[in-house]
């Protein structure tokens, strides 16, 4: 196979080697923290309000790999939607420089903005089917919380990592990394802005690796 | 001196510790937020915090009550919105203030606002609600608590005081022409802020259109103390009802009306004979409009209302606002407002008529800074001129810090 990318130009070379050093996986599970959020929406003004029951926010983790890596070819584009009058996901993780779009799905205005360091903006107040999609680039590694200005009880998380590995764990805290070089690394899981756990990992090359946070 | 040096400085500190101090919000929030059965049962406690400060010449613009020249206001908001299920919800709003406008009385605490709402389906096509909460008419209900709004007052017809009186009936033409004689705070506007009375309403959407209507115990013009059922009952009720239109998103069109009787019991006794409280009402036909695109929203209504005087007839005004918000920045907005009220003329007495009271235009200009999700400060200037008679004017100056949590 290599010697068929090498005769088709030296993109396919790059892309190929670097598919053959990252085949190592990482899976386990991060114990969660018991609590879960059942926002309640503020309807005492609205004349109109269809539905008016958020659904819950189960907990989850963000699991990925530290350590030194090149940056993100090209610019990934991601969404967090606004439906229901929750922002979905309600936690995404995204690698610097990546572009972050808002589509409202509802079918009323939202207007989504952050205070964060990481990341302020305010998109305005813009309608269902507002083009071209508001969007964001998250250029800063951290933490940056999403909040609608119409609605008082919307709230999201971009967690912006420096790392192109990563993944969000299901609601029982199973997770799966893929594609990982070899080498040795940090693993994290990101719960909370306080609480993150680690554990070193040494990954071989087509390596599965399990390994349990705490 | 130095408390407002401090309090700078704190205002100086919170954009710095931004990221901290909205964390710490959302902690209290979550703590503050209770579920049970299976999350079927919810609520939330939440509230608002407002310092506010006035400067101003006598007499005092809108509802403030006091006879000085400088006030100091502060505020705590508490509101409780549970729901069940998708079908019952219900809130509560209570408030500690020194009087609900703002005013220089001992501190008290009061249940403002509470009701429970059904809604049977699962459209939004038709929902009940019973209890004390804002009228439904136009548009500034909706946005009247201090962090919805740009501006620290209330536009124009939901404050400006009137001659119409709810305490007593004129003796005759005269005595009701003759102007503001008791202390301002006796008198009526045409809606006295959002009018928290007491009674039933429905509403619900249907396409691109909305309704509301309700039975309340007072009129809109009724004074906070007459909100309570049990100051004022239900046996001369108000009815008003507004129905919106959205042609798009941006837009939201609406036409008000109300009628009820607007005079308290104790007028009884100084009424034409055969008379009751419930023969003068005040009718109002309302329109609104609302606009909102990127970072600028419009608002403006305009409200006809008529009052059936004893002794005099039917006065009618005429007031309206437009009001613009503009989004600076993330942080920094700005807005402006232009009020105006015009009265008719009723029988003076002696033959002829005349103005019942004086038209007047206001300018309010107001600038806002969120340091952080939860925290903003407002700063609001604003300048009023009689347009008839001696052409008083006014300035006022206005300060309010506001915490949400």
């Amino acid at each position: 196979m290599i010697h068929r990318l090498i005769y088709q130009g030296p993109a396919f070379l790059v892309v190929g080697l670097a598919r053959l050093s990252a085949q190592s996986v990482i899976e386990g599970k991060v114990e969660l923290p018991k609590t879960h959020s059942a926002p309640v929406m503020n309807q005492r003004y609205g004349i109109i309000s269809v539905g008016g029951v958020l659904a819950p926010n189960p907990p989850v983790a963000v699991v990925y790999l530290e350590g030194t890596f090149p940056p993100a070819a090209g610019r990934p584009v991601r969404q967090v939607v606004q439906t229901n009058f929750t922002f979905v996901p309600a936690l995404l993780p995204v690698q610097v420089g990546t572009r972050v779009e808002f589509p409202n799905h509802d079918p009323t205005f939202h207007n989504v903005f952050s205070f964060s360091p990481p990341k302020r903006f305010d998109l305005g107040r813009y309608r269902p089917d507002e083009r071209p999609i508001p969007s964001q680039i998250f250029d800063k590694p951290g933490l940056v919380t999403l909040r609608c200005d119409i609605h008082e009880h919307m709230r999201g998380l971009i967690l912006v990592l420096d790392t192109p590995h990563f993944a969000t764990s299901d609601a029982d805290g199973r997770f799966r990394l893929t594609n990982l070089p070899s080498g040795h690394f940090v693993l994290k899981a990101w719960l909370s802005s306080k609480t993150t756990l680690e554990a070193a990992v040494d990954l071989g090359t087509n390596a599965t690796v399990h390994r349990d946070l705490p | 001196m130095k408390t407002l040096a401090l309090f700078g400085g704190a205002l100086l500190a919170l954009p710095a510790l931004g990221g901290a101090v909205e964390e710490l919000f959302d902690r209290v929030d979550e703590s503050l937020t209770l579920s049970a059965f299976d999350d079927r049962w919810r609520a939330r406690l939440s509230g608002l915090l407002d310092l506010e400060g006035y400067f101003f010449q006598q007499p005092t613009p809108g509802l403030l009550n006091t006879a000085g020249d400088r006030l100091f206001a502060p505020r705590l908001t508490l509101f409780l919105d549970t729901q069940f299920g998708p079908h019952l919800y219900a809130f509560a709003q209570s408030r500690l203030d020194r009087g609900f406008d703002p005013g220089d009385g001992p501190a008290r605490a009061r249940l403002d606002e509470y009701a429970i709402r059904f809604t049977p389906g699962d459209d939004g096509r038709f929902r009940l609600q019973a209890g004390k909460f804002a009228a439904v008419t136009g548009n500034w209900n909706a946005r009247h608590l201090s962090w919805d709004n740009p501006f620290i007052n209330a536009p124009l017809p939901y404050e400006n005081v009137t001659t119409i009186f709810d305490r007593e009936a004129p003796a005759r033409a005269a005595d009701f022409v003759h102007g503001l004689n008791e202390p301002k705070y006796e008198y009526n506007p045409v809606a006295w802020g959002p009018a928290y009375g007491t009674g039933l309403s429905a509403s619900g959407q249907l396409g691109r259109f909305d309704y509301a209507a309700e039975m309340k115990n007072t009129s809109l013009s009724a004074r906070p103390e007459s909100w309570d059922a049990t100051e004022i009952g239900f046996g001369h009720p108000t009815f008003s009802g507004r129905m919106g239109f959205r042609p798009g998103p941006e837009w939201n069109l609406g036409i008000s009306g109300s009628a009820g009787p607007y005079l308290r019991p104790e007028a009884a006794t100084m009424l034409p004979a055969g008379r009751g409280v419930g023969d003068y009402r005040e009718w109002v036909v309302a329109q609104d409009l609302r606009f909102e695109w990127h970072r600028l929203q419009l608002w403006a209504e305009v409200y006809e209302a008529r009052f059936e005087v004893p002794r005099v007839g039917e006065a009618d005004t005429l007031a309206y606002y437009i009001e613009a918000k503009y989004k600076f920045t993330p942080r920094f907005f700005g807005a402006l407002r232009w009020n105006q009220q015009l009265f008719g003329t009723v029988p003076n007495g002696v033959g002829g008529r005349v103005a019942w009271d004086r038209d007047l235009w206001r300018v309010d200009l107001a600038a806002g800074y969120r340091f952080t999700a939860h925290t903003q400060l407002k700063l609001q200037y604003g300048f009023q001129q009689e347009t008839v008679g001696p052409h008083r004017s006014g300035s006022s100056v206005a300060a309010q810090f506001t915490v949400r949590f």
